[in-house]
């Protein structure tokens, strides 16, 4: 969806359209969801802080800057909110994944759901700035000119963050053995 | 030797695809003399391909149900108050008439303290006002996160009154049962913020409401000594029970 389409849809939004929060709602709660999924290593946590993110924008439209793009605003929301939770709560939860049904053998699923549970794993033990440049990067697919929208830095620091990040999370999964 | 800073981050920028026709020919004349480069470029790569092969996290299917069960409609928020509506915002005022509409109610369909079943078939369309949850006292609530029906239920006190509030969104029609499984308690009136679309029965120990769309609306009950009880909750749809769950509540010490 382009940035058109969102603008429009914020406008509506703010003119009390439920429909058109529920069509930004459909576009977003996956990347949202996913995004606080690995930040805070639990489902239900990501749950929690996913209604939050979208009761947080519904609530918020007004004070929405329309010179940004939305989607730098509402992930700029979840990774905040995800690092409130996880400093409120203080835990981490051990992965709880629902292996789903997609048509593999049961050795590709149990593959990939270590794979997934090694990499959230070694995830877990870099630190938040560096955790979030990853999960914008591979796990929303974000350019370092969106990173650096997002979170506000700089391109140039986006870059040195994701390097040093990723070198601290290739140490990381070489310890699992992943990498 | 450390890798100089401009070919850490044109290492990064090619893996990432966002490195210029420019820059791409420098890295090559860079990598090809630097071994410790190609190691760096094959180790992040190998990185980024891992991370770029885990499957992404499939969102709970009843997100979007319980999302937009809690976004309120602009229209429910009248921007300027009437009257009315600001003498009932005051929290005594809206329990007593809410208090005087049950006793009303149960006083002109049954001549006892019990409720028959016969006697409320017919309360269906019963329009009041549902109490503001921010100002009564909430015991217990619980979230409901199924595909056909979402929401919160919270059950709330005022003095010997127990009310039972329903925040929910069900995507077809819903029964529910509120079993409180206490012949002392007794169903002392129903209120919904629409117009209409609940239904509601009531017997000995037991309400029964029926809905559809998103729908608010509170059942009262009269718990007259404040005894310790449990409202058990069972939500059905096409005759078959989607969820259950049971609301506490045990009087201040």
């Amino acid at each position: 969806m382009g940035n058109t389409d969102d603008t429009r849809l914020i406008e509506q939004c703010k003119r009390g359209d439920r429909k058109a929060f529920e069509t930004l709602l459909i576009q977003y709660e996956k990347p949202v969801f996913n995004a606080a999924f690995r930040m805070l290593n639990s489902r239900d946590d990501a749950r929690d802080v996913t209604q939050t993110v979208f009761l947080k924008v519904f609530e918020n439209f007004d004070h929405f800057d329309p010179s940004r793009r939305f989607f730098s605003w509402i992930y700029r929301i979840t990774l905040n909110e995800s690092i409130n939770w996880l400093g409120k709560s203080n835990r981490m939860e051990p992965l709880r994944r629902e292996v789903e049904d997609r048509g593999r053998s049961p050795e590709q699923e149990v593959d990939s759901a270590n794979l997934s549970e090694g990499i959230q794993k070694a995830l877990m033990s870099i630190n938040d700035d560096y955790r979030s440049v990853i999960v914008l990067k591979h796990f929303l697919g974000c350019s370092y000119g969106e990173i650096g929208q997002i979170l506000e830095i700089p391109e140039k620091k986006v870059k040195s963050r994701l390097y040093s990040a990723r070198q601290l999370l290739k140490d990381a999964l070489t310890e699992t053995g992943i990498h | 030797m450390a890798i100089d800073q401009k070919f850490q981050d044109l290492i990064n920028a090619d893996i990432d695809g966002e490195i210029t026709a420019a820059e791409s020919d420098e890295l090559r004349a860079f990598l090809e003399n630097s071994a410790e480069g190609r190691d760096l470029h094959r180790d992040l790569a190998h990185l980024c391909s891992t991370l770029g092969s885990v499957e992404a996290e499939a969102p709970p299917p009843q997100i979007r149900h319980a999302i937009m069960s809690s976004v309120k409609p602009a229209s429910v928020k009248p921007e300027t108050p009437g009257f009315l509506q600001s003498l009932f915002a005051l929290p005594s005022l809206k329990y007593a008439a809410t208090f005087a509409a049950g006793v009303i109610l149960t006083l002109s369909l049954v001549n006892s303290g019990q409720v028959s079943k016969r006697a409320f078939d017919d309360v269906t369309g019963l329009v009041g006002t549902v109490a503001d949850p921010i100002k009564a006292d909430l015991e217990t609530s619980v979230a409901i996160d199924e595909t056909k029906v979402a929401g919160i239920v919270s059950l709330r006190s005022s003095g010997s009154l127990l009310i039972l509030d329903f925040d929910l969104m069900a995507t077809e029609p819903v029964e529910i049962e509120a079993d409180y499984n206490d012949s002392t308690i007794w169903f002392n009136g129903f209120a919904q913020l629409e117009s209409s679309g609940t239904a509601v029965s009531a017997e000995t120990g037991r309400v029964r409401l029926r809905m559809e769309g998103k729908r608010r609306y509170a059942v009262y009950l009269q718990n007259e000594g404040s005894r310790e009880t449990t409202v058990r909750l069972r939500f059905m749809a096409d005759g078959a029970v989607v969820h259950e769950a049971s609301l506490d509540y045990a009087p201040a010490e």
